[in-house]
């Protein structure tokens, strides 16, 4: 079960990351709160999002440290995730 | 692997977690709604042959009080729970779950699934959904009615239709058993496939038949998902008053793409085991190695890919915008490309072989012929001008069954027929098999090649009288040829299930290789034991060597040791057990 | 059955069945909330009344929520990080602080149902209601069901089944938990901020 390869990478910076998690969160509410343009906040928000999500998946659930295989599990279904959303956005309001 | 004599009744024919057992429980819960949906299907085409006569033979038990008459409201259910119990509990259940449960352990030479117990769990949670589906037969107001694909506002509304009220509700739930049965399964099946392969086995040696499973299993767990949440939002619709798919502010055409980014994806999850097995089955009846391997198995996984794709084709008439449909048109028209590949390597397979046509490879030809008419059929559709004139006509119908019917159905019985001495240890006999062949494929055509020139003139589908209409009184003819010919198929199935039950205990002892074959399962006895190989086996080469020059008989097992051969470099790796934490 | 015969090539050297079947579930799961966020993201660009939801939620409380969510992530990985180096109280303890910052989590997010709910919000008068209480549900009810396994895990830490190298469990709930958080970070994102 437990992972010898992983012994051998260094520990990644657990509280750093946390630390970045919540600069980022602060900046979110904070973007909220400065009146900017709906569509550049909507646009900074979910960029803000994703790079979120990435962190605590490449380090929070070690997927800088696992092989191709478990990324491409990981990869394929964002891939996905974004067709089943944007398509029906496409359809009903972009080209509404 | 002596306590297997120990286990009681219950827990090996039950509540096995041995995957040969599951797979022949999918297999038998999948004959019998394999006859419910046949008799579906007769009552529809005895109504669109003579409509609102007396239903001979079954009128009188269903619809005594009526005259045995049909009710007028019922053949949109019989429409619906036809295609809901032919796709969700006879085609998918009987390719992933019987044949991937028995073959994949076999063929890739494990003992069993990764999993054991969620295999068991992934047979039981399908219980509830037969009994569920079962029981909305019987509420007063009738099982669903909305079609196989649940179409809202039909569904939704409960005024709209008798089935909309309680039977739709139970639909949804079934489905939602259906949903987690087939993530869970194919959770496992991947995972089987990656880590427990035999030394040797490396994925390019792998049978078609493990790839098609393969694919069909990522399809299955990343598409199904998506229709669970579909379905969650329409009970919440129904039940607690949501609005996602309600008339006003809720989004109608919503359930259409949730709907069908899973259900076009299952399509391939119904075709794909189908084409995986013909493989197998040609090539071993041809004695001669499939044509072009690795072009067949990146086909497959083109096919998958592009059908994550495609799904908007079934949208043409729905209001979606004609830009988005053009993407989907040219999508769609892609996957013609792989599909082509396929059968260009199938007749590649088949040419100068060694044919013998048993029954097994007699479906398996039938399989690669009517996929082909499936297909080019497909590709009209598929472009949305023409599709626009031949949406909801019987065209589409004529579609779809030359690919289900005439591709799975034929790669199913070509499966069964090929793998029953295997399961049983008893051989089918070859003559009947012929004969049930002849009799299915001719009265097939005879069938559904109608339902193109049905749908050429227009006639709608989910229909129960279309003749009110004077326009399609003069097809009345065509239709009730039609029905003579379902019921010569409906009966010629007796055969089938004759032949079946006659050989499972009179059939002639099969032995262990009794089709000559190469892959792993048949180095085994028939039908394996408990935990299958004693030995874990060592993979030499890919499953197709026949008329190897190598040796002097026509077949050369996967795991037969010939001097020279190189031995598989086997890693050291941590020990895997297939119970592990599970 | 000895388990070195069963398969005798591992094809992905320190990665367990388990594990790899858990990256299948999860893989499976972002597609179940893709269909989620899918209905709320259509139904939020075209509603013609979507309440201003600055009014509406109490975002400060909200965002200090996510922070908790966030901590427990930590907490969490600390736990896994505590029995790689074979230290069980340690290991035990961050596990039980994931699981009570869970349930402040699910605890402040009931207060918030039942405040919506006192102002008027159901899920049938208007899509947000339908929207707001489907997909935070869906996600509470998987940080409800991680907060059992949390509990689960902890039952068994206390039994001192997890060791330096046999922690299988740990590593797949912390793998559910930091999943649960990387859901809510978007949910947090699409529904309270955008």
């Amino acid at each position: 079960m437990s992972e010898q390869s992983q012994a051998t990478v260094p520990k990644p910076r657990y509280l750093a990351v946390f630390a970045g998690l919540a600069v980022l969160t602060a900046v979110e509410v904070g973007l909220v709160f400065t009146g900017a343009a709906q569509s550049v906040q909507v646009v900074l928000l979910i960029a803000l999002a994703f790079s979120k999500a990435t962190l605590v998946a490449l380090y929070y659930m070690h997927l800088k440290f696992e092989g191709p295989l478990i990324r491409i599990i990981a990869a394929v279904p964002i891939l996905l995730l974004l067709l089943v959303i944007m398509i029906p956005i496409f359809d009903v309001w972009i080209f509404g | 692997m002596t306590e297997t004599a120990e286990l009681s009744f219950v827990r090996r024919y039950v509540f096995s977690t041995d995957h040969k057992v599951i797979g022949k429980q999918f297999l038998f819960t999948a004959m019998g709604f394999f006859t419910l949906g046949g008799i579906l299907a007769l009552l529809m085409r005895t109504q669109l042959a003579w409509p609102w006569q007396e239903i001979p033979v079954i009128g009188k038990l269903l619809f005594g009080s009526g005259g045995n008459i049909l009710p007028p409201e019922t053949y949109p259910a019989l429409v619906t729970m036809h295609g809901t119990i032919m796709i969700f509990f006879f085609i998918i259940p009987i390719l992933s779950g019987a044949l991937g449960n028995f073959l994949i352990p076999l063929m890739i030479g494990a003992k069993d699934m990764a999993f054991p117990r969620l295999n068991l769990f992934s047979y039981w949670v399908m219980v509830p959904a037969f009994i569920v589906m079962l029981a909305s037969f019987f509420v007063a107001t009738g099982p669903a009615a909305a079609g196989w694909t649940s179409y809202v506002p039909l569904s939704i509304l409960k005024d709209a239709i008798p089935g909309s009220e309680m039977g739709q509700t139970l639909w949804v739930l079934s489905m939602m058993l259906v949903g987690t049965s087939s993530i869970l399964g194919a959770i496992n099946y991947i995972t089987t496939i990656v880590m427990l392969r035999a030394p040797g086995m490396d994925m390019f040696r792998l049978p078609m038949t493990i790839w098609a499973l393969f694919v069909t299993a990522i399809l299955a767990t990343f598409a199904t998902p998506v229709l669970t949440a579909a379905l969650i939002l329409m009970f919440l619709d129904r039940t607690i008053g949501t609005l996602f798919f309600a008339a006003g502010e809720g989004q109608v055409i919503l359930w259409q793409h949730l709907f069908w980014f899973y259900s076009h994806p299952a399509v391939y999850i119904m075709i794909l085991p189908a084409m995986g097995v013909a493989s197998d089955i040609i090539s071993t009846f041809s004695r001669k190695p499939l044509f072009g391997y690795k072009p067949m198995v990146y086909s497959i996984m083109a096919i998958a890919a592009l059908g994550f794709t495609v799904w908007g084709h079934h949208m043409f008439v729905s209001g979606m915008n004609p830009l988005l449909g053009l993407t989907f048109m040219t999508s769609t028209m892609l996957i013609a490309l792989p599909s082509a590949i396929k059968t260009f390597n199938w007749l590649g397979t088949l040419w100068g072989g060694n044919l013998q046509l048993r029954a097994p490879m007699l479906n398996a030809l039938a399989f690669v012929s009517t996929f082909v008419i499936g297909g080019l059929s497909g590709i009209f559709s598929a472009a949305t001008p023409v599709d626009i004139f031949l949406h909801d006509t019987y065209w589409i119908v004529g579609h779809i069954h030359y690919v289900l019917f005439g591709g799975s159905l034929f790669g199913v019985f070509a499966g069964v027929q090929y793998w029953f001495p295997k399961m049983f240890g008893r051989m089918m006999s070859d003559g009947w098999g012929r004969i049930h062949f002849i009799l299915t494929f001719v009265t097939f055509n005879l069938i559904f090649l109608p339902m193109f020139v049905l749908g050429g003139y227009g006639m709608p589908r989910r229909i129960a009288d279309p003749y009110v209409y004077e326009m399609f009184t003069n097809l009345q003819g065509l239709n009730q040829f039609m029905t003579y010919a379902l019921y010569v198929l409906a009966l010629s199935q007796f055969i089938l299930a004759g032949n079946f039950f006659y050989s499972l205990f009179r059939g002639k002892v099969a032995g262990k290789n009794p089709w000559k074959a190469n892959t792993l399962e048949w180095t085994l006895d028939s039908p394996p034991p408990h935990e299958n190989f004693e030995h874990i086996p060592t993979v030499y080469r890919g499953p197709y060597e026949y008329s190897s020059p190598l040796v002097s008989a026509d077949w050369l097992a996967q795991d037969q040791y010939l001097d020279g051969t190189k031995p598989p470099e086997v890693m050291p790796a941590p020990a895997v057990s297939p119970a592990a934490g599970d | 059955m000895t388990t070195a015969d069963h398969a005798a090539s591992n094809p992905l050297p320190g990665v367990s069945t388990t594990k790899f079947a858990f990256w299948l579930f999860l893989a499976s799961e972002v597609l179940f909330f893709a269909g989620l966020i899918s209905a709320y993201v259509l139904m939020r660009i075209v509603s013609p009344s979507w309440p201003d939801v600055s009014e509406l939620l109490n975002i400060p409380l909200v965002a200090a929520n996510t922070s908790i969510l966030l901590v427990s992530s930590v907490t969490m990985v600390y736990a896994l990080a505590s029995i790689e180096a074979g230290d069980q109280s340690k290991l035990r303890r961050f596990l039980i602080a994931t699981a009570v910052l869970g349930t402040i989590f699910v605890s402040i997010q009931a207060v918030e149902w039942v405040q919506l709910i006192g102002e008027g919000v159901s899920v049938s008068n208007n899509v947000f209601g339908s929207t707001f209480y489907v997909l935070t549900g869906f996600h509470g009810l998987h940080v409800l069901i991680g907060i059992l396994f949390l509990f689960l895990t902890v039952y068994r830490a206390f039994r001192g089944r997890y060791t330096r190298t046999e922690h299988g469990g740990v590593e797949l709930m912390g793998l559910y938990w930091h999943f649960v958080d990387i859901v809510w970070i978007f949910l947090f994102t699409i529904i309270y901020l955008v």
